[in-house]
């Protein structure tokens, strides 16, 4: 059994994200990353797998420049077997197309049995990576997993709906998934896997570049020009305005 | 995963900090050059380095280049070398520059620095060296063999706020190791534990400090000369509060302004934020930076007391280096190169204990001959009377540090060692003026702490503990309401403490997940109730570049 | 022929609302830019579905039927979405940002090799051509997006980026289309949804949050608030101080350390709109603050203020919420 855990460093939550002065993007330099959150669920999920399986191979990879190798060395002390780093400067890089290919390039040969995303990345937010890279080795895919169970050549995938609904879907194998946060509980590095980390393999690949279909032209903060309608006068009247506006401006009534 | 997970080095430094960073990697090379296998490695309970760093700072490269010999400056990772320096009096309104810089408060080649940025540079350098760096992992306990020191046992992971365990919880690890090295930094807690045990300020000074806070302002484009320094006394802590500020041009069109504000003030209304915000109204700092936008916030504690309040720094395998032993020139206010230089004499200790197999309290006494033979204590007994000085008031200091100059550091000129108290001694009973009655927060260019505190990226988990242990919370909601007004909600500069309506009277509560690890309410606090212990691991603010 | 095809999902038999969101967004995008517009229904019977889209003012609706369509399969509907797309020839394809898009159009978008424009908040056309607004970094930021490919485009819209109410009605004729599937190639088989009990309180997908702050004065407080969400349909949710006073569960807090959300109605009651909590929710689409400080900070990023008293506001305000419905 052989899982792809496909990881991305981003920033954090509270990191500070300094707009360059040509909104092209966010200076690097300031930002505090971290593995993105998703991803570590799926990391998670994929060990789990390994460990209950008793045999397979969970091999993390991961696509930027150099300071992501923080990550896949994060991913090798919680206990992936080994790593693959496709090199290259994603600044600019939102195609899901493109990094799609990327790794359907890195990863063609190895013919994994399943490919763990997580659901979305919490810089981009695009949320087709790894899906569209089950389309392009042709493996079956579903999105938004909550629990996953392995059997019979086949994996079966609680696909979280809208509004507190959920399916369960059995795919056949090979199969790319995206993981949910929140369905497993991710374990800390130890000790003994931060030092064992060192060893294990990380293979370097420079992909060849690819055109993009979509691109980045700026980032800002979001407008808000709010002008604040204050609403006023006794508490009925101003009831009776709130009802007025959830009704007819909002529309939530 | 419920074992306790057991891990043996031979050294194992607490903090990544540069004091144990240029220890680790000095001491590998000593290994390497002797032929020795040895394993080294450093215990960070941030989530990664850089992340707790905060200083200044101005870097006197003398250790740096004791370490690295063959690197140009230009591959030295400071921000640029001090272009020009001023030393100003402020006034409310007014700013009155000194009429000349004294020779010992220069900065002449020295290098404004981010620490962030430096023991950053540091750790890659380390990791280089083929040291295990283990970000993420707090030490809380030392172990023991009777009196000697065998390691060092990490913080439990996954405890909830009932002192439950969850189902991810993980017991602390025991790293044992024949030398444990403690850089924790300022006010370190193992520290703490180390010198109360063992008794080492017997016969010293008690250690005081001060607390810094500063805010990092981006500015337009090539509106901030790299290089900048100035240095301020007086507006707006006064005569009577040691302390004063700074403001240093960083790389990026950065303004790095802070205020160092002593903490042996006598009026429990001092609020080292408000402080900062006070002095961002003094119309020479407001047209600096109004037409920028504040990016980031900290602060931090560090050792005032000199060479006097040092402790003994060494016991059977353990010794003390940097900011944890207290190694500060508070005359230069400049600490960093004390803390390498410290690191890598412990190194060398270390590496002739590892050649002996011999770690005891006297073979590793070697140490603190060490220091008192080095370049160390030939900078810190000049000033060894520095901060004692300032019990007169600001002038009184200045005329102590002054006389100082020429009479190779002796207080008033006369005294070789001027004695001192604890700074928490020194705050005095009863309601005192409100500093702040004119103080308002904006919002874009004074921030409540609230709002600060968002800029210091601070996130702790927050199905936890406090880390913040009160030996008696009655206390809080009495006695020291009457007495002294409850200081922590004013010296604590993140918003911990708050004293909340509760009924008819009041409740404690402790927002723990705002702390930015400064230590100031383990030193502050009038009745040395409070203990900071560590949170868990990876816990706690997110610096870049501090 | 259609030059924008809106693909509508079922959603119980009815169109799904984020359905009819992108039809409003679709009819506005054509308008300016002079295009056509078309529907796509289908399933295993999707002639309900197409009687009730041809009630919209649409070119036409195009609806298709086949039994391998019955149950969603993602194989199935991005192979059927693609070939819908080889005969008709639109430039743009829009969908509204539901599970089930996000689950089978990036498929659709690695067959065709063309751009999937994802969750957009917003479209605007400069020098004839789209601009396409996303949100980054959990609405942190907003970003500008561009297609440098040729089409078709596919592009989806976030929930209530558009309002359903803005769909101009019409009449739009029905025509039938037909897809080859076959059964070998859909791989995954489906299970009928079922609901679950709501472990923890997911507030990203509320349209509507009430939300209380330190306001809220105590714990004996907080069942007003409770029914005015009830009133409302919405979620309950809180800021920090609340949730650390042991008032409501962590699962509530929304800000910096707890959720980011940004539904329709956003109401803030007794929340002075310190940053730690306002970078959770600023997205939202409509802020009604109540709070008796006219300084607080969070009147600056709300639509609609009122400064009040929430104890004598809220029960006012659920009762006449009930009695409308009523």
């Amino acid at each position: 059994m052989k899982i792809a855990v496909l990881v991305k460093q981003v920033p954090g939550a509270d990191s500070p994200l300094p707009i360059q002065s040509n909104q092209n993007w966010v200076d690097e330099g300031a930002v505090a990353f971290i593995m993105n959150e998703s991803d570590n669920y799926a990391l998670e999920e994929a060990l789990q797998i390994r460990e209950s399986m008793g045999e397979g191979e969970v091999v993390a990879v991961s696509l930027g420049p150099d300071r992501i190798q923080k990550v896949i060395r994060e991913a090798l002390a919680k206990g992936a077997d080994r790593a693959i780093h496709i090199q290259m400067d994603t600044e600019g890089v939102i195609d899901p197309l493109v990094t799609a290919s990327l790794f359907a390039q890195a990863l063609k040969e190895e013919n994994f049995d399943l490919i763990f995303t997580g659901l979305q990345s919490d810089d981009l937010g695009m949320g087709q990576t790894g899906i569209i890279l089950g389309e392009m080795l042709g493996m079956a895919t579903a999105s938004l997993a909550m629990a996953t169970e392995l059997g019979d050549g086949k994996i079966k995938v609680k696909r979280e709906l809208e509004a507190g609904w959920f399916q369960w879907v059995s795919l056949t194998l090979p199969a790319s998934v995206s993981i949910q946060s929140g369905l497993n509980t991710p374990r800390y590095p130890s000790l003994k896997g931060i030092m064992g980390a060192k060893r294990k393999e990380l293979k370097v690949v420079t992909p060849n570049a690819i055109d993009a279909t979509q691109s980045l032209e700026k980032v800002y903060l979001p407008k808000s020009e709010k002008q604040t309608v204050m609403i006023e006068g006794s508490a009925d009247q101003i009831v009776e305005k709130l009802v007025e506006t959830f009704r007819n401006e909002i529309k939530v009534l | 995963m419920s074992e306790r997970e057991v891990l043996d080095l031979d050294v194992l430094f607490v903090g990544a900090g540069p004091a144990s960073l240029a220890g680790a990697i000095h001491l590998k090379r000593l290994l390497s050059k002797s032929g020795t296998e040895a394993s080294v490695a450093v215990l960070e309970k941030a989530s990664e380095i850089g992340a707790h760093s905060l200083s200044g700072a101005i870097v006197d490269p003398r250790a740096l280049r004791e370490l690295f010999p063959d690197f140009p400056d230009t591959d030295l990772p400071f921000e640029a070398e001090v272009s020009e320096e001023h030393l100003y009096y402020l006034t409310e309104n007014k700013k009155i520059p000194f009429p000349f810089v004294p020779p010992s408060m220069s900065h002449h080649h020295c290098f404004v620095t981010s620490l962030g940025k430096l023991t950053r540079w540091l750790g890659n350098k380390c990791e280089n060296e083929g040291v295990d760096i283990f970000c993420g992992f707090a030490g809380t306990k030392l172990l023991y063999e009777g009196e000697q020191v065998v390691g060092v046992r990490t913080g439990d992971r996954g405890i909830d706020k009932n002192g439950e365990k969850k189902p991810q919880f993980e017991p602390g690890a025991d790293i044992r190791a024949k030398v444990v090295i403690l850089g924790e930094g300022t006010r370190g807690s193992l520290t703490k534990n180390l010198i109360d045990r063992h008794e080492l300020m017997q016969g010293c000074n008690p250690q005081v400090w001060a607390v810094g806070v500063k805010e990092l302002w981006q500015m337009p484009s090539g509106t901030v000369p790299p290089g900048y320094v100035a240095h301020t006394m007086g507006f707006p802590l006064g005569q009577a509060i040691f302390g004063g500020a700074f403001l240093y041009g960083m790389q990026n069109d950065i303004w790095d302004l802070g205020l160092v504000v002593g903490l042996d003030y006598q009026n429990p209304g001092v609020d080292s934020h408000h402080e900062l915000q006070r002095l961002k109204n003094h119309p020479w700092i407001r047209s600096l930076l109004s037409a920028g936008k504040m990016i980031a916030y900290g602060a931090k504690s560090l050792p005032e007391g000199g060479w006097y309040s040092i402790p003994k720094l060494s016991v059977g395998g353990a010794m003390l280096i940097g900011d944890s032993a207290g190694f500060m020139n508070g005359q230069r206010l400049k600490g960093i190169h004390l803390a390498m230089k410290s690191g890598m004499l412990a190194a060398e200790t270390t590496a002739e204990a590892l050649a002996t197999g011999k770690f005891s309290e006297s073979d590793l006494a070697d140490y603190d001959s060490r220091i008192a033979s080095s370049w160390i204590r030939d900078e810190l007994w000049k000033v060894r009377n520095f901060h004692q000085g300032f019990d007169r008031g600001l002038f009184g200091g200045l005329a102590n540090a002054g006389i100082g100059l020429f009479t190779g550091g002796r207080g008033w000129g006369i005294k070789n060692r001027l004695s001192s108290e604890a700074g928490h001694k020194k705050m005095q009973k009863g309601v005192k003026k409100n500093r702040y009655q004119d103080l308002q927060f904006d919002g874009t260019y004074l921030f409540d702490k609230v709002t600060d505190v968002y800029y210091s990226a601070t996130a702790h988990e927050e199905d936890q503990m406090p880390h913040l242990k009160i030996r008696d919370q009655d206390v809080c909601v009495s006695k020291c309401t009457e007495e002294y007004g409850n200081p922590c909600e004013k010296f604590c500069p993140a918003n911990v403490y708050e004293m909340l309506p509760d009924g008819d009277g009041q409740r404690l509560q402790i927002n723990f997940s705002n702390c930015v690890h400064c230590k100031t309410c383990d030193i502050m606090d009038p009745y040395q109730i409070i203990d900071w212990v560590p949170p868990e691991g990876g816990d706690g603010p997110v610096w870049v570049n501090l | 022929m259609m030059d924008v095809l809106i693909v509508l999902e079922d959603n119980n038999g009815k169109i799904h609302r984020m359905g009819l969101e992108s039809i409003a967004a679709g009819q506005r995008f054509s308008n300016e830019m002079g295009l056509t517009a078309g529907a796509l229904v289908l399933g295993g019977n999707a002639d309900g579905l197409a009687d009730q889209a041809s009630a919209y003012q649409l070119g036409e609706v195009l609806k298709v039927n086949d039994a391998l369509l019955e149950s969603y399969s993602a194989d199935g509907y991005s192979e059927a979405v693609k070939q819908i797309i080889d005969q008709e020839n639109p430039t743009y394809v829009l969908f509204g940002h539901t599970y089930q898009v996000r689950d089978y159009v990036p498929r659709l978008s690695a067959k065709m090799n063309k751009p999937f424009l994802v969750d957009n908040i917003a479209i605007r056309v400069e020098n004839g051509q789209p601009i396409f607004t996303k949100q980054m970094f959990n609405a942190k930021l907003s970003a500008d997006v561009e297609a440098n490919s040729s089409g078709p485009f596919l592009v989806s819209f976030q929930s209530a980026a558009f309002s359903m109410d803005a769909v101009a009605a019409g009449s739009a004729s029905i025509r039938e289309s037909t897809v080859q599937l076959d059964i070998a190639m859909i791989r995954t088989k489906s299970e009928p949804p079922f609901q679950e009990e709501a472990g923890g309180v997911d507030l990203t997908s509320a349209d509507v949050i009430v939300s209380i702050g330190r306001g809220i004065g105590k714990e004996e407080n907080i069942p007003l608030a409770v029914e005015l969400s009830k009133a409302l349909g919405g979620e309950l949710a809180a800021s920090r101080p609340v949730v650390d006073s042991g008032w409501l569960p962590s699962a509530h807090q929304i800000g910096s350390s707890g959720q980011s959300v940004s539904p329709k109605l956003y109401l803030a009651l007794g929340i002075s709109g310190a940053i730690q909590h306002v970078v959770g929710m600023k997205g939202s689409k409509n802020i009604v603050t109540i709070n008796k400080d006219p300084d607080a900070p969070i009147f600056e990023i709300s639509d609609y203020g009122v400064v009040g008293d929430i104890l004598e506001i809220i029960p006012k305000l659920t009762e006449a919420i009930q009695a409308l419905k009523n």
